[in-house]
C-alpha cells in the first residue's frame, strides 16, 4: 500500500523517551498506526507486523488501528524506528520531511528490532548495563 | 519533605506549580504534573559513570580521563559539530557557544529539527506573539494548527487555554472557542469546537484561502481547498474576525510539512490580516524544555539562533548548509559533541549513521540511542532535577529551574567548562 509516513509526539513516547532500551519504549516507538480500513485492505490485524519501505530504507513495525489516521497514511511516534526510513534531504531548510515521507506498507513476518539493534545497523554498539 | 513550586523541565510549557515529595534524597511523589512530568522525576535512570567504547565493548573511565579525551578529540578535529543543548540550562549552553568559537566549530541546537523553520519565517516577517499569561487572561478564540497538545504539551490547555480560567475569560470552557487544524483526528481535535481536517501538504493553500477570505476576496475561493470546504473556511474566518482576542498555536505539522518555513510565514501573515479586524497573536509550541533558551543564548552570543558556523573565525549562519542534519548527511564533520539530546533517535538514519563513523562524545544524564553511536558518554546532572539553572518557556519567559535533590553528578556546565579549559590552555571562557 502506497502511503504517507507521518510522525509526531505521543504521551507514551514522551514518558519513555529517556528509557530507549526498554521494552515499553520499543513498543510505543515501533507502533505503526493505520486507518482500520487500510488494515482490512492489507489483510492485517492489530499487533501484526508490517514492513515499511521508503527510498531511505525499510523497517518492521507493529500495526495498530487508529480511527483518526486518514486513509493512505501511517502514523509513527517520532524516534529511531520512524527515522530509520526517513530521508535526510532537507531541501535547503535544515528540516527533513518528517511528516511527509512517501512509503510502501506491506504485511510481513519479519521480527521487530530493538533500538540497540537499529543503532548497531548504523555502526553503533549497544550499551545495556544501566 | 515537600518542595513547592517546582518547575518541570521536560517540555516548553515549563509548568512551575509542581509539588515534589522527597524522602532520603529521592523523589517519591509528583503532584500537579502530567504523565510526562511524573516520568521525568520518578523514573530517572542515569548512566552511573563515564564510559568509553573499546574494540569489544564498553569500559568505565574517570571524569578526568573522559574530559581530557573529549578535549583532545575536539582539538584534533578540522570540522567539529556541537549539537543538542535543548534539555539543559542556559549556563551550559553559553559555555558550548564559547567552545564553538574557540575551536571554529559548527554549533546547532534541536530547533534545527523542530521549530527552525518557524525562526526562518519570523526572520522574514516578524513575530506577532505574546506571553502565555496574556493568552490565558484574554483569548476567547484559540487555534491549534498542526499540533497536538494533548499528547505533546499535556497541560497547555488546562494552564493557558481551553480549560484555564482567565481574568477576562472567567468561564473558559463556555467562552473560549477552540479550532483545531490537522491532518489527523487527534485527541486535541476531539475537544475542538471546530475541527478542520486538512489533506497532507495542504496547509499553505488553506492559509492562503483564509487570508483571501479575511480580505473580502471570498469569491475567488474554490468549493474545496486541500479537502476543506469553502463553507468551513468562511465560518472560521467569521469566528476569528468576531473574536475579542485570538491566539494561534502551531506545531511541527506546519514546520515539517511541504513548504516548511513558508507555511509559517503564511500563518504569520494571516495573523497580520486578522489584526486589521481584532487582536490576534501567533506562537510556536516549543518542544524541549529549554529549546527556546538555546535560541536566546545563541542569539545573544553570535547573533544567530541556531546552525552557527565558526569555521571562518566569525559567526556564519546559513540553514540548509550549516544545519546539523545537512552537515552529517554530507559526511562533513569529523568529530561531534552531543549535549542534552539524542540525535541517534531523532535524526534521519543517514545523518545519525555518520555519528558512528567519527569520534562522537555525548554529555547527557541518560543512556539513549546516541550512546550506541558514541565513543564516550559522560553522564551529568539533569537541569531541574539535580541542577539549578535558567530555562526559557515557549513564550520567551525565563524561569529558574530548581535543584530538588543531589545525586552526586557533575553539572554539564562544569564538564563543559573543564573541556574549555583544556582547549584553552587552562584559561576559562
Amino acid at each position: 500500500m502506497k502511503c504517507i509516513l507521518n510522525t509526531g509526539r505521543t504521551v507514551p513516547q514522551g514518558a519513555y523517551v529517556e528509557h530507549k532500551g526498554s521494552d515499553a519504549y520499543r513498543s510505543v516507538a515501533s507502533a505503526g498506526f493505520l486507518n482500520p480500513v487500510d488494515m482490512m485492505m492489507l489483510g492485517i490485524e492489530d499487533g501484526d507486523r508490517i514492513r515499511v519501505t521508503t527510498p531511505a530504507g525499510h523497517i518492521v513495525l507493529t500495526a495498530r488501528p487508529a480511527e483518526g489516521v486518514a486513509r493512505d497514511e501511517i502514523f509513527v511516534a517520532i524516534g529511531p524506528y520512524a527515522n530509520h526510513v526517513i530521508s535526510s534531504e532537507t531541501h535547503g531548510t535544515g528540516m527533513p520531511d518528517f511528516k511527509s515521507q512517501s512509503a510502501d506498507v506491506e504485511p510481513t513476518k519479519e521480527p521487530l528490532k530493538s533500538v540497540g539493534e537499529l543503532m548497531e545497523a548504523l555502526g553503533g554498539l549497544h550499551y545495556d548495563r544501566t | 519533605m515537600i518542595e513547592h513550586d517546582v518547575v518541570c523541565p521536560f517540555c516548553g510549557c515549563l509548568c512551575d506549580d509542581l509539588e515534589l515529595e522527597t524522602e532520603e534524597g529521592k523523589i517519591v511523589k509528583v503532584q500537579n504534573g502530567c504523565a510526562l512530568a511524573e516520568s521525568t522525576f520518578m523514573n530517572d535512570v542515569r548512566l552511573p559513570a563515564p564510559i568509553r567504547r573499546t574494540e569489544t565493548g564498553w569500559e568505565d573511565i574517570s571524569y578526568t580521563e573522559a574530559i581530557k579525551e573529549t578535549a583532545e578529540i575536539l582539538q584534533g578535529a578540522d570540522r567539529p559539530l556541537l549539537y543538542g543543548w535543548s534539555s539543559t540550562h542556559v549556563e551550559a549552553q553559553s559555555i558550548g557557544v564559547h567552545i564553538a568559537e574557540l575551536i571554529g566549530a559548527v554549533i546547532d541546537n534541536t530547533s534545527t529539527v523542530c521549530h527552525g523553520p518557524s525562526i526562518l519565517a519570523i526572520q522574514e516577517v516578524g513575530h506577532p506573539g505574546c506571553t502565555l499569561g496574556q493568552v490565558k487572561n484574554r483569548a476567547d478564540v484559540i487555534i491549534y494548527w498542526g499540533c497536538n497538545p494533548v499528547e505533546a504539551h499535556p497541560r497547555h490547555m488546562s494552564r493557558y487555554t481551553t480549560y484555564a480560567t482567565g481574568f477576562f475569560v472567567p468561564n473558559a470552557q463556555l467562552e473560549r472557542t477552540v479550532i483545531v487544524v490537522d491532518t489527523r483526528r487527534t485527541d486535541t481535535a476531539g475537544i475542538a469546537d471546530e475541527f478542520v481536517q486538512i489533506e497532507h501538504g495542504g496547509d499553505y493553500a488553506v492559509l492562503s484561502a483564509l487570508r483571501a477570505i479575511v480580505r473580502g476576496k471570498t469569491s475567488v475561493i474554490p468549493a474545496k481547498i486541500a479537502g476543506v470546504s469553502k463553507e468551513q473556511l468562511i465560518r472560521i474566518v467569521e469566528i476569528c474576525k468576531t473574536a475579542k482576542f485570538g491566539a494561534i498555536f502551531f506545531g511541527l505539522g506546519l514546520t515539517m510539512s511541504r513548504g516548511k518555513y513558508k507555511n509559517i510565514r503564511n500563518a504569520i501573515e494571516l495573523t497580520d490580516e486578522l489584526n486589521r479586524h481584532t487582536k490576534f497573536v501567533i506562537s510556536p509550541l516549543r518542544g524541549h524544555g529549554n529549546v527556546y533558551g538555546s535560541n536566546e543564548v545563541f542569539t545573544w552570543m553570535t547573533g544567530y539562533p541556531f546552525a552557527v558556523d565558526f569555521a571562518r573565525g566569525i559567526a556564519f549562519y546559513n540553514p540548509g548548509e550549516t544545519t546539523a542534519v545537512d552537515i552529517l548527511r554530507r559526511g562533513e564533520c569529523d568529530a561531534a559533541l552531543i549535549v542534552a539530546s539524542d540525535p541517534g533517535a531523532n535524526f534521519p538514519r543517514d545523518a545519525a549513521a555518520h555519528l558512528a563513523k567519527i569520534p562522537t562524545v555525548i554529555i547527557d544524564p541518560h543512556v539513549n540511542a546516541t550512546t550506541a553511536l558514541s565513543r564516550i558518554h559522560i553522564p551529568c546532572t539533569a537541569a531541574g532535577i539535580d541542577a539549578a539553572g535558567t530555562a526559557y518557556r515557549m513564550d520567551g519567559v525565563p524561569i529558574r529551574l530548581k535543584k530538588v535533590i543531589d545525586r552526586g553528578y557533575m553539572d554539564d556546565a562544569e564538564i563543559l567548562k573543564k573541556i574549555y579549559d583544556h582547549l584553552n590552555g587552562g584559561k576559562g571562557p
